[in-house]
């Protein structure tokens, strides 16, 4: 469907010609998927962006979207941009905001930092690391945004002592569906970012819920963040040339093992020990399969590494680092974890214990790089499930009542065999937990897809209902919320009424969200 | 290889947008985290190596076309393969190989710009790559005592490259690579108005068989030489005689070394020796063509297996960066006596490029500039006095920028700074 040409021409004048195209060459290029084996049924495309906008400000953002009510036409805005927020329908623009890249603020005496959508987290948190502070990274990588809203849940590797998006929102500035300006939170009142409740609107609650909207509810222009302590240097001096690179040695007060465990149970009780005593500074539970990626510069030394990791553990595990203030905080630290290692039967894996490959996987899990290699890799193609946010103990146990279906696509063939131990993560020192399971797999066609991650969305879905385990992280559409919905006091009913009233046009193209229908 | 075969590394992209950055682990600031000119510049993901694969694939399917559009984003891409390096450092895929095929099918198909076109058509006539230039190639060496090969035998064949020789302003680099060489009694020669041009740019900007005509005149030039050694100034020449000819199969039979990597060899065996103090604090600038561009080729047939991860028969290795030419030019700079070099932010592996590749230099000049530019600025952050080079095309760029932004940057090849001192 051709674009109306007042409303391009009308945007052109807002962005100046070089911010805006419908240039085919140029839309394709955000087109999602971008392989045949990966489109619909009928081998069909999702339908294209008529336009691609660049803003510089929320200004012109605001401006877009204004136009976008006045024209009808839909818009969706992203920053980094993985794949899955982009699949739009026809009539709709993208709102690009590659172009609002500014660190706006870190405050050091209150440890909080301001970003505009495509500050990533590899920049914000190398300055906050000069100033001793540190921030959450999102699990997909420090290559994400790092507007915590921007980044689906929000959970990482660092969420262990930095939280998550949800918890660490502070003061933001969003433009509605409609094309208003909110400031959130204390910045309602005043121009500081330090809080997200006051004085003046606390929105987290409609902003936010179980996930973000992605992209199905406005624009997040600008976000403060708490940040947090950092023990360790300012950076970290690296070496090798790429792929190859490592820090010489772990800086001081630093120690990092991977722990495996003969029972879940175990390690459970392993996470809670450890999270009671908050001698942790990350805790993630990946599996061997993720460890081996992690560390492996290519799939053949993935593979190797695979074998080499899987023979020396006994069972579900985690990876655990430390990070001290003093020495005597270290030796503490340690201690600690020696004794909970004991009394859970734990195993450490001894390639870990290596100080120069040690380093290099707490550098690579501080910085978060390596999850491109965990998940993206084997095929470029991988998928899997998610569960929600809850107590640990719950979650975990909710992704492990699920992993006899990747143990069913394992046995026919269908996926890659990295053993089925799903990840599990401990967040804020095991105040609350989140447990996937990862697939990757190679695609041929729509029938085989909807065979693998179909069924296991399907089967994954009924599971957390029947076994009331909430709702998990992956609810973006109409059809799953409508299928939570009933199931969790009715909550898509609400989430319709706040997308109708702060989008009352539908132009915050909302197909990963939810919309007003109903309504 | 065929655009069509490189099709599953095209859609093996993941969208993550790592080409974008330098790799993560190497970012410590907030500045500088950029690698890749072009969607630095322009901004639409079009312009980054993720979506000139997702739109490589489409043209492939003939859901896109070639328009004006389509040329204009080809173009604008220095090919200086930072992209390369970053995606890497995560994933199995070739980003530079579709790159280079896209070129190559735009150029068979004739789809070309007309400023590209002049510059080939330049390299056909007078066999030159910089159109209009007003010099004879070899004229930089009269007067000079240096053996002419094709007439007599010698060990070293010193190729100037077609920027060297026809720009009045860099003649200098020449002269005191001859001078260096003569000091350390090295048995030297050039090939002087018969030298020709390597054919590297030619590649890269899609003129396959113009590139390979090069080559084929080049292998001759070597052979009737005798020379042992081969060694050239410009970094794009060397990546051509040490990696594009090999990659087609016409490996030179003689060493091949850019200047550096000689004059390193040369310093450690004792055969040089800088004394005199240069004291000036410099930062280096890799050239991409030296640097990430310049590791060997890796030769390799075989297949995929089929399965849930991406592994070949035999297995395969793919080229990442990690052995391009990093330390000889550090390493001979180190060895003058007062000089202090600082490195700036985007080194080695993840340089940022001059501007000038792919023949932006002459399809779009102000974006050569542009990105020169930012590379001046970098170096400045540094607070060194001059930035250093290993490259004739970087050079040109610099001083461009240099004297177009009012930078007081000082400018220097390597082989200047060690002329200097020897």
């Amino acid at each position: 469907m051709a674009l109306n040409r007042d409303f391009y021409k009308a945007v052109e004048d807002v962005l100046g010609p070089e911010y805006i195209s419908d240039d085919p060459v140029v839309t394709e290029s955000y087109s999602f998927p971008i392989r045949a084996a990966t489109a619909g049924p009928k081998g069909e495309y999702l339908p294209r962006f008529e336009a691609i906008t660049l803003p510089k400000n929320t200004r012109e953002v605001q401006a877009i979207v204004k136009l976008c009510n006045k024209y009808k036409v839909q818009f969706k805005a992203s920053s980094t941009g993985w794949l899955y927020s982009d699949p739009a329908g026809p009539d709709c623009i993208k709102i690009d905001l590659r172009r609002m890249n500014s660190i706006l603020e870190i405050n050091e005496k209150n440890m909080y930092a301001v970003v505009e959508p495509y500050v990533i987290y590899a920049q914000l948190q190398a300055e906050l690391m000069k100033r001793g502070l540190n921030c959450n990274v999102t699990g997909a990588g420090s290559n994400c945004s790092a507007l915590p809203l921007a980044a689906h849940v929000n959970l990482g590797h660092l969420s262990q002592t930095g939280s998550y998006g949800e918890r660490n929102q502070l003061a933001l500035e969003w433009v509605t569906g409609d094309g208003e300006i909110v400031r959130m939170g204390s910045l309602g009142s005043s121009d500081e970012w330090f809080c997200g409740d006051g004085p003046g609107p606390s929105l987290r609650g409609i902003i936010r819920g179980n996930t973000v909207p992605l992209g199905g509810l406005g624009v997040f222009t600008a976000a403060a963040q708490k940040v947090y302590h950092w023990p360790g240097p300012p950076t970290f001096s690296i070496e090798g040339v790429c792929p190859h690179y490592s820090p010489s040695e772990l800086p001081p007060g630093f120690m990092i093992r991977y722990l495996s465990f003969k029972t879940v149970d175990a390690m459970i009780e392993a996470v809670r020990k450890i999270g009671e005593s908050e001698i942790g500074f990350e805790l993630m539970g990946f599996n061997a399969a993720m460890m081996a990626s992690n560390v492996a510069t290519d799939n053949e030394e993935d593979l190797r590494y695979f074998k080499q990791f899987s023979d020396q553990v006994q069972g579900p595990g985690f990876m655990v680092n430390i990070a001290a203030t003093s020495q005597r905080d270290f030796k503490y630290k340690k201690r600690v974890l020696e004794m909970i290692m004991e009394q859970t039967d734990a195993l450490s894996l001894k390639d870990v214990e290596d100080p120069k490959l040690g380093a290099g996987f707490l550098w690579r899990f501080i910085r978060t790089v390596g999850s491109i290699r965990e998940t993206s890799r084997a095929t470029g193609w991988g998928g899997g499930t998610v569960g929600g946010t809850d107590v640990f103990p719950l979650m975990t146990r909710y992704i492990m009542y699920t992993v006899d279906l990747k143990q069913e696509l394992i046995d026919k063939g269908m996926i890659l065999d990295d053993a089925i131990y799903p990840f599990v993560q401990s967040i804020e020192h095991g105040h609350t937990g989140h447990g996937e399971i990862l697939i990757r797999y190679a695609p041929t066609n729509a029938e085989q897809m909807d065979n693998i991650q179909g069924f296991l969305n399907r089967a994954a879905n009924k599971r957390a209902i029947e076994g009331r385990f909430g709702v998990p992280q992956h609810v973006w559409s109409d059809e799953l919320h409508d299928m939570y919905g009933p199931e969790a006091c009715n909550y898509h009913m609400l989430l319709r009424k706040i997308k109708k009233t702060f989008d009352p046009n539908g132009a915050s193209e909302s197909s990963n969200y939810i919309t007003a229908k109903d309504v | 290889m065929a655009l069509e075969d490189l099709r599953n590394e095209m859609e093996t992209c993941r969208r993550c947008s790592a080409c974008k950055f330098i790799p993560l682990e190497k970012v410590d600031n907030y500045e500088h985290v950029n690698v890749c000119p072009s969607i630095a510049r322009y901004d639409f993901h079009t312009y980054s190596a993720g979506g000139r694969m997702v739109f490589a694939v489409a043209k492939l399917e003939d859901r896109i076309d070639y328009s004006d559009k389509l040329l204009e984003v080809v173009y604008n891409c220095q090919m200086c393969g930072a992209c390369d390096v970053s995606c890497k450092y995560a994933m199995d895929m070739e980003v530079m190989e579709p790159l280079y095929e896209f070129r190559i099918r735009c150029v068979e198909d004739g789809q070309t710009l007309p400023a590209l076109d002049k510059v080939i058509n330049s390299l056909r006539k007078q066999g030159t790559m910089v159109p209009g230039a007003k010099a004879k190639r070899g004229a930089w060496a009269e007067g000079l005592d240096i053996k002419d090969v094709t007439k007599e035998k010698v060990k070293v064949l010193y190729h100037v490259g077609c920027r060297t020789s026809y720009d009045k302003d860099l003649w200098k680099v020449a002269k005191a690579t001859v001078s260096l060489l003569s000091k350390a009694g090295v048995d030297v020669g050039i090939a002087g108005a018969e030298e020709v041009c390597c054919g590297g740019r030619a590649y890269q900007m899609g003129y396959k068989d113009d590139f390979l005509k090069q080559a084929e005149q080049n292998l001759e030039t070597f052979r009737k030489s005798g020379a042992e050694i081969l060694v050239t100034s410009c970094a794009e020449g060397y990546q051509a005689f040490k990696v594009l000819y090999d990659k087609y199969g016409m490996q030179p039979d003689i060493e091949v070394l850019h200047i550096t990597e000689y004059l390193d060899r040369l310093i450690t065996e004792g055969r040089l020796k800088p004394k005199k103090k240069v004291n000036m604090r410099v930062t280096y600038h890799d050239p991409c063509y030296l640097g990430r561009l310049g590791e060997p080729y890796i030769h390799w047939e075989g297949r995929e297996i089929p399965g849930h991860i991406r592994v070949f028969d035999p297995p395969k290795e793919f080229r990442r960066g990690t052995y391009g030419v990093y330390e000889p030019p550090r390493d001979v700079l180190k060895s003058i006596p007062g000089l202090k070099l600082t490195e700036m932010d985007r080194i080695k592996e993840y340089a940022w490029c001059c501007g000038a590749g792919g023949g932006v230099c002459d399809s779009n000049p102000d974006y050569a500039m542009w990105t020169a530019r930012e590379r001046i600025s970098e170096a400045e952050s540094t607070g060194a006095e001059a930035m250093v080079t290993a490259c004739p095309w970087c050079e040109k760029t610099f001083d461009d920028a240099i004297r177009e932004s009012g930078s007081s940057l000082k400018l220097y090849d390597v082989v200047e700074l060690l002329d200097k001192a020897v």
